[in-house]
């Protein structure tokens, strides 16, 4: 590991080695503990092995997302840590797009959470996504042109502005990093008809479960969750606009979550305490998340 | 028969003769579907993927409580499952809600045809993209829209969808979907959908009625819709 | 803009709003209200029950409540 990193000095002068090596190989681990998760079988909720002090490198996340599927060689994910080099702050509420636009970036969130969402003429929002931590914004901008939704920081974070030249150029010249990119944008697609479904049929207590499953899932691939425990620095605001709901009705189910044993939720920490339970009460069938599943071609 | 395709691509790009013929060879022949049935089963392996010719499909999801949602209506020209070439099954099923022609493509042509002519691989590619922007679209809906505004949106966007290929126009178009199919594209029942349905034949919007949507008011259905058919990237560019 | 809070208390007991909402107006307020108390409503008769015992309370601070709203008052009873 060590060896690596030293030999990264004549490459990347400005990166920070050593620490950031052994972290990007516990991450791989974590790709490959979730790979085994059948859709019957309930989630860890011990899930995180990678300790939260270790220094990061830029896009640990995204690696970790794209390694869980494809096949990626060492050039293949330092050119993903390239292109999220300079990841810019944006505030928390600033639109980073809005619907009809023509992006000349592609997004992605190296830190903190984004949404696409779009709103009607009445001023009610829906938000479509919740983007995490090694989440593509609007990958598909490079092939559709405008954005249909606006795209909005939901925390103070940070995101990668990645020209669409240069992922053009990544997609051309590495073959498993453009299957592992194809495959990240299906999934994303595939998490859309699951957020259909919840809306369209499940009762907010069972449409704030499944989210809250879904979360954790996700959370866990990029290894963020301790304990059954992770972030959730969204407000009840977010959380009503991603689930055709008013905030005080998501307030209300949280409660009702929690009187029920299923969660605690506190200083923006959501932690489940009931993994089974809350997957009963949402139905919750993980193989829309394709977990454990490796890109083809 | 691949006209249909042939025209929803054509919408968006200038397809060129040779490309034409690549996709003509990489189809199977066509297969008569009838209605009701599930073609592609979620969670099954999948080696092809398939286009629809004529008829309608939808793609659909089963509850755990038994409920159903539909996620998605397709119409002639669209691949039901452009993206099982990616993913190995598929996270939903593929049901036909009226008699069907489908024709399959096998993914080893598939990939053969998209290696051979990289821009069909990204005009592919702009499809599954479609079908997530049709999805969020859904979902605005499911989570923001009235009940009539919801109907009203799903009448216009499938219009728009089916003038693509010359089956719809400003006066309407046929629709073979029931009232209880419509209740699971929109989170409603079927009962709730018939009584939408009354109120927008009453207003002089659209009626729908022995599986023809008739459009009395295009203007005045889009307006309660609220439908800007930006999210269906009808405009020509390459791409 | 005014930080409201939205507190309900209805068949599930009383809940407390933590966080608020930034509103321009009372007259904005009371919309957010009924709509939440219409979805309230609408999500449990979908599950068989209608209780109209609730109320929201709307505060834009510490003292009394700007609007209370009953459920009843949200809907239009036929």
């Amino acid at each position: 590991m060590l060896k690596e990193a030293d030999e990264k000095i004549g490459t990347q002068p400005n990166r920070s080695i050593g620490v950031g090596e052994l972290w990007a190989g516990g991450l791989r681990k974590v790709g490959l503990a979730t790979q085994h998760l059948q859709s019957d079988q309930h989630l860890p909720s011990d899930g995180c092995q990678a300790p939260r002090s270790l220094a990061p490198r830029p896009c640990n996340r995204l690696v970790a997302r794209l390694e869980a599927v494809g096949n990626l060689s060492r050039d293949d994910r330092e050119a993903i840590h390239a292109i999220c080099r300079d990841a810019q702050a944006v505030p928390v509420h600033r639109s980073i797009i809005r619907a009809g636009e023509k992006p000349e970036h592609v997004h992605i969130v190296v830190e903190g959470w984004t949404a696409r969402a779009e709103t009607l003429a009445d001023g009610t929002r829906q938000i479509s996504a919740f983007l995490i931590p090694g989440d593509f914004c609007n990958l598909h901008a490079a092939i559709l042109g405008e954005v249909d939704h606006d795209l909005i920081a939901l925390t103070d974070a940070k995101v990668a502005f990645v020209p669409h030249e240069v992922m053009d150029d990544l997609a051309r010249e590495r073959p498993a990093l453009r299957d592992a990119l194809r495959w990240v944008n299906s999934v994303d697609e595939a998490v859309l008809r699951a957020w259909l479904s919840s809306i369209g049929r499940r009762d907010a207590y069972g449409r704030i479960a499944h989210l809250f499953c879904e979360l954790h899932a996700r959370m866990t691939l990029i290894g963020l969750v301790e304990h059954g425990c992770f972030d959730l620095p969204i407000t009840q605001e977010m959380l009503a606009d991603a689930q055709g709901l008013t905030p005080v009705h998501v307030n209300r189910t949280l409660q009702a979550l929690r009187g029920d044993g299923l969660i605690e939720l506190a200083e923006r920490r959501l932690t489940i305490l009931d993994m089974v339970g809350l997957q009963n009460a949402a139905g919750f069938d993980p193989t829309y998340l394709y977990l454990g599943m490796r890109a083809r071609r | 028969m691949i006209d249909h395709f042939l025209a929803k691509l054509r919408v968006r790009d200038e397809i060129s003769p040779e490309e034409e013929e690549a996709i003509r060879g990489m189809l199977d022949p066509p297969v008569e579907i009838p209605a009701d049935k599930t073609i592609i089963p979620a969670g099954v392996e999948l080696n092809v993927s398939t286009l629809l010719l004529d008829g309608l499909l939808c793609r659909y999801k089963d509850l755990r409580d038994g409920s159903r949602q539909i996620s998605e209506l397709h119409v002639p020209g669209d691949f039901a499952d452009l993206h099982s070439f990616t993913l190995k099954y598929l996270d939903h099923s593929v049901m036909a809600l009226t008699k069907c022609r489908i024709a399959t493509v096998r993914h080893d042509r598939l990939k053969a045809v998209i290696e051979a002519h990289p821009h069909l691989g990204r005009m592919f590619w702009f499809m599954t993209n479609l079908d997530a922007a049709i999805h969020r679209e859904w979902v605005l809906s499911l989570g923001r829209r009235s009940a009539i505004s919801r109907v009203a949106h799903l009448f216009c966007e499938t219009r728009v969808r089916l003038e693509i290929s010359g089956l719809a126009d400003r006066r309407g178009y046929e629709f073979g979907i029931t009232q209880a199919d419509l209740a699971e594209c929109l989170g409603l029942t079927p009962v709730h959908v018939n009584r939408v349905l009354k109120e927008l034949r009453e207003d002089g919007l659209v009626a729908f009625r022995g599986g023809r949507v008739h459009i009395h008011d295009l203007a005045g259905l889009e307006r309660i819709a609220e439908f800007y058919p930006a999210y269906l990237y009808l405009d020509k560019r390459p791409r | 803009m005014t930080l409201y809070r939205f507190n309900l208390y209805n068949g599930i007991g009383f809940v407390a709003d933590e966080e608020g909402r930034e509103l321009p107006d009372v007259a904005a307020a009371r919309d957010e209200a009924l709509k939440a108390v219409r979805g309230i409503i609408a999500d449990e008769v979908l599950q068989g029950r209608l209780d109209l015992n609730g109320r929201i309370e709307v505060m834009d601070g510490e003292g009394p409540p700007v609007i209370t709203l009953a459920f009843a008052e949200a809907v239009e009873i036929a």
